[in-house]
């Protein structure tokens, strides 16, 4: 059964590659008006696809408190940034959170349905169905499209037929879903063995009108689907009508063209059946299909009584299974001895690419043209995709240590240039120059005062003045002692005289000046307070420096020991990966051989009962039907 | 550490020398871009449209260096129209980038030859600096990863059967 | 030259003062870096590819042998791949490192920026766009104290993005406390295909603290012509 599976999950992935243009339209989240201009720049990245680089921005901003407006916005987006990049468990962490009854219902909404798209991503398929049945009212179009699908796919691989079935009745959305919907609406009747109903779903989806690859794909299951339904319920001729639908060149081509064989041979035709089948066993043996035929045209001939014919047919048979058998194991051995990843990964270190990528290069390498059957499988799916995103975040990682070694240096040069201005700066800051200065202003604001308050108009006069005013001083200090007498007198009056004349001057000054002297100090005290508002700048500066370059140079070394550990770690998971695809590449391989044996078992026997017969003379009996004949 | 006057002779002359090697490497017309990250630029479409190298991360890119003037540019413009055309589908991006100093006669050119790739203009001669372009044409192949895996600094007839399979390899990564 | 006595101890003063601002601002300068303005990002994420065309042929060889099976998803107990508990187990682990390399990721981011652009010194300029009709912008120029600090290419992503309501950091990087003008011009296409060039400036303060201005491309009154605004964000 686990082609149904894989098959299924491709259904998932085709669903997730239809919403995958819708996955980044703002319709889906509410329409929103950016706030805080650092979450608009994560919404920037987030339009453009750029999830990983969104995500980084989106944790940083949070780190630094820049998205206060934003908060619940951000935490779905968060988890819907970690389910895209296969980071489940954070993503459910996130959306749990968001489950408390105090947040609006759309928020809650929208956190359930991511929740179930993780359970059911992760196989956990009833908690995917509980908590998609959360949602109340309805979600944007394309995720409820996306809600309806999962719910019924969830439902249907569980079983429960008739539930899904009336969900899927129910649906009503954009057309490619509709598609969709109506397939897994066929498969879930044809089921319920409803084939009338069945049919009128599928032959829908089996004649719908599209270019678009994904739709004809589809289109060709659809047929197929009901042509082999068709084939179970023993209704032969209705089963050639979808089949023929199917597309010759088309992936399901094969295994029409062997339904088609069948339908002929269920009505008694093998000579038609015979064409179809012929064609199939042209085409490559790796395909189980093809492997069928080669023992489906044989057993034609022997019920058209070709015996000799059908004894060729055969032997050729198991002629092709031995030699593909040997093939088989030529690829187990060389993928088992790592020669081949050996030799793809020598001196290819550079590009990170692992050894798949490189098989599909060398199409002369016998093991490379299985891959294409183990390429399909949904572990291996998986696994390339977390392997993808291994190297990716390698490479990012790379850039990052390069990065490093400049920031280094840079944080380096602060030093130094610190180291050389520190001193400097620490004996200004030392010698409180400021301080000291607006002590010497208040000084001299004190000083003018006093000198306006005396009228002290000496003090302000020119240095000439306060000369000869000293002089005057002086002179009169001298004359204090001196007799009483005319001479002395007349020189005391010509003293009187000129200091009166000089004070007279500083007089008429003393105003201009005094004026002049405020203005003065009101430059002054702009300058100063400049000043003051630069000292305090720079002691801000000065007191942050240690910090910063110490505490940088330490994240910085922490940093790098962690991109150093990551990147250990990385090429680890690497290396597990590719074991691990290996190990699913060697067990594709495996079943293979086994499904060989049994038709090569089947070969012999028809065979030998064909020889033994001839030999005994009796009529060759009915050859027993290969493995894959409806009964 | 000694001055260097005090060095010997020969000590100096090694200095001088592999001083002078330095040089010469620095300057060597290698494609020191091969296995490196290709660097990323914006540029003018000839027909409008601003085209961004890293927004093609994903797919495969091509980039040919290409002049009005040089004869061997054109044949190479059509062989790379041709496997533009058959690998578009698969995951295939192509630019040309005209190096003309006269922009009109590449303007001329684009209009009188249409090609299905984008051409761009650029006019300050910036991407093909970052790219060390020194001969015309130049071919860069660049992977999805946004590596540069392959240069072509010649382009001979022998060279598309070449070209083709490699690109063929990267379009299968 | 001898010192002024007396009378002029006030100009003394501010001569003194004056010398002490100008020692004072050399060593400003030097405690703030100027970085180099350009923001390096981690590399963008690469595009997953739509594998349905290999898928499908992959199809063809990987289905099981009893053909008679309808081709469809239902039923399936999830039927285990081989080591399916190694699968768990190593799912779980390549989770985890997934885990650490994306916090890795934030904190070098975190350094980076804080690195080259301190928040003392930092300055944002963010664009955005509101108008009625689609408006294709073409470029963006952007002068501060009149030195082209960047010019920038639009591509059809880019304008989408801005269109559905991104706001992109057009540009991160340091200036010195005090007086700036940021100039912008912008170029576009509008509806009718009419060609748009429009300039905008700012005289803004920077003081200590992060600084972001928005360059608003606005269509208010819905005459499908587009206007520029510049805001700031005190």
């Amino acid at each position: 059964m686990r082609v149904l599976r894989q098959l299924s999950c491709v259904l998932l992935a085709a669903l997730a590659g239809v919403a995958q243009a819708a996955q980044h339209d703002p319709e889906k989240l509410a329409p929103i008006r950016v706030q805080d201009l650092q979450y608009g720049d994560v919404l920037f990245h987030y339009y453009q696809q750029d999830d990983f680089e969104a995500l980084t921005r989106l944790l940083a901003y949070q780190h630094w408190n820049q998205l206060p407006h934003h908060e619940l916005d951000s935490q779905l987006l968060l988890g819907g940034l970690y389910l895209s990049l296969g980071l489940y468990n954070e993503a459910g962490e996130r959306f749990t959170k968001l489950l408390t009854p105090d947040l609006p219902q759309g928020v809650r909404n929208r956190a359930w349905f991511y929740l179930g798209q993780i359970w059911y991503a992760r196989g956990y398929l009833d908690k995917a169905i509980d908590a998609l049945r959360q949602v109340q009212g309805h979600l944007p179009l394309q995720q409820e499209a996306q809600k309806t699908h999962l719910l019924a796919n969830a439902l249907l691989r569980q079983g429960h037929f008739d539930e899904a079935i009336a969900l899927l009745r129910s649906f009503n959305g954009p057309p490619d879903w509709l598609a969709f919907a109506q397939f897994n609406m066929g498969v879930a009747l044809v089921r319920q063995q409803k084939m009338d109903e069945a049919d009128s779903s599928l032959t829908a989806v089996g004649t719908l009108v599209s270019t678009q690859p994904e739709m004809l794909a589809l289109r060709d299951r659809a047929n197929l689907a009901l042509g082999f339904a068709y084939l179970q319920a023993n209704e032969p001729a209705k089963a050639r009508v979808p089949l023929e639908r199917v597309r010759l060149n088309g992936a399901y081509s094969n295994k029409a063209l062997l339904g088609l064989g069948w339908a002929d041979a269920a009505l008694g035709d093998y000579q038609a059946a015979l064409a179809p089948w012929t064609e199939l066993r042209n085409r490559s043996l790796l395909d189980s299909a093809v492997q069928e035929s080669y023992l489906a045209v044989p057993y034609a001939y022997g019920k058209l009584e070709s015996n000799s014919q059908a004894a060729e047919y055969y032997e050729s048979a198991l002629t092709s299974f031995a030699a593909e058998q040997k093939a088989l194991d030529g690829a187990i051995g060389r993928i088992q001895s790592g020669k081949m990843l050996e030799e793809l990964l020598a001196g290819d270190e550079q590009t990170h690419y692992g050894w798949f990528w490189q098989l599909r290069n060398l199409p002369d390498e016998p093991e490379s043209r299985y891959l294409y059957a183990i390429m399909a499988g949904h572990d291996f799916q998986e696994g390339l995709k977390n392997y993808r995103d291994l190297t990716f975040l390698g490479s990012t990682l790379d850039a990052w240590s390069d990065s490093a070694q400049t920031f280094g240096d840079m944080i380096d040069t602060r030093e130094r240039a610190y180291a050389q201005r520190l001193p400097q700066v620490d004996q200004l800051l030392a010698s409180g120059a400021v301080d000291q200065l607006q002590h010497r202003r208040d000084d001299l604001a004190a000083r003018l005062t006093s000198i306006e308050t005396r009228e002290d108009v000496a003090a302000l006069g020119s240095p000439a003045e306060r000369a000869h005013w000293e002089q005057i001083r002086k002179l009169e200090d001298a004359l204090a002692n001196a007799p009483h007498d005319d001479a002395t007198n007349a020189l005391r009056d010509r003293l009187r005289l000129v200091k009166g004349v000089l004070f007279y001057q500083l007089v008429d000054a003393f105003k201009a000046r005094q004026w002049q002297e405020q203005r003065t100090l009101k430059d002054l005290d702009l300058a100063l307070h400049e000043a003051q508002s630069r000292w305090i700048r720079v002691d801000r500066a000065r007191r942050s420096v240690p910090t910063n370059t110490g505490e940088f140079a330490a994240r910085l070394a922490a940093l790098k020991t962690r991109i150093t550990e990551l990147q250990a770690r990385l090429a680890g998971a690497e290396k597990s990966q590719q074991a691990y695809l290996q190990q699913i590449a060697v067990a594709e391989l495996s079943d293979q051989k086994d499904r060989l044996d049994t038709y090569e078992v089947q070969a012999r026997f028809a065979l030998a009962t064909m020889y033994d017969k001839a030999a005994s003379g009796q009529p060759a009996p009915k050859p027993a039907p290969p493995p894959g004949a409806p009964q | 550490m000694k001055s260097f006057r005090v060095w010997s002779l020969p000590q100096r002359c090694i200095a001088a020398a592999t001083l002078t090697i330095l040089c010469l490497t620095a300057f060597a017309q290698g494609p020191a871009l091969l296995g490196q990250s290709a660097p990323d630029f914006a540029l003018r479409s000839f027909s409008g449209t601003n085209v961004r190298l890293s927004e093609d991360r994903g797919d495969v890119v091509v980039i040919t260096f290409w002049g009005s003037q040089c004869g061997v540019c054109r044949k190479q413009l059509d062989m790379l129209d041709r496997s533009f055309a058959t690998y578009r589908s698969a995951g295939l991006h192509m630019y040309g980038v005209s190096v003309d100093d006269d922009a009109a006669h590449a303007r001329q050119y684009v209009s009188a030859h249409p090609l299905a790739f984008a051409m761009l203009e650029d006019p300050a001669k910036e991407v093909a600096r970052l790219y060390q372009i020194d001969n015309l044409p130049t071919t860069v192949l660049i992977d999805r990863g946004g590596i540069v895996r392959h240069v072509y600094r010649d382009f001979g007839p022998r060279d598309e059967a070449l070209y083709l399979s490699q690109l063929r390899e990267l379009l299968n990564e | 030259m001898p010192v002024t006595k007396k009378i002029g101890r006030i100009r003394d003063c501010l001569v003194a003062a004056c010398a002490l601002l100008i020692s004072m601002q050399a060593l400003a300068a030097d405690t703030t870096s100027s970085a180099p303005a350009a923001p390096s990002s981690a590399p963008a994420s690469a595009k997953s590819k739509a594998v349905a065309s290999q898928v499908e042929a992959a199809l063809a060889a990987a289905d099981a042998a009893q053909g008679s099976a309808p081709a469809a998803p239902a039923t399936l107990t999830t039927t285990t791949a081989p080591g399916a508990a190694d699968t768990r187990s190593l799912d779980e682990d390549t989770q985890t490192l997934k885990k650490d390399v994306v916090d890795l990721n934030r904190d070098l981011f975190v350094l980076e920026e804080e690195l080259l652009f301190p928040a003392n010194t930092q300055v944002a300029v963010y664009v955005s766009m509101d108008v009625g009709e689609f408006f294709a912008l073409d470029s963006i120029t952007l002068k501060i104290d009149n030195k082209e600090v960047t010019n920038y290419l639009y591509t059809p992503r880019e304008v989408d993005a801005l269109l559905k309501g991104g706001v992109q950091r057009l540009y991160l990087g340091n200036l010195k406390v005090g007086n700036h003008e940021l100039v912008a011009f912008f170029s576009g296409k509008g509806p009718d295909n009419r060609d748009y060039r429009r300039g905008a400036s700012l005289k803004f303060d920077k003081s200590i603290g992060a600084k972001y201005l928005e360059l608003k491309i606005e269509d208010r009154q819905r005459k499908m012509q587009p206007e520029f605004e510049i805001k700031d964000w005190e």
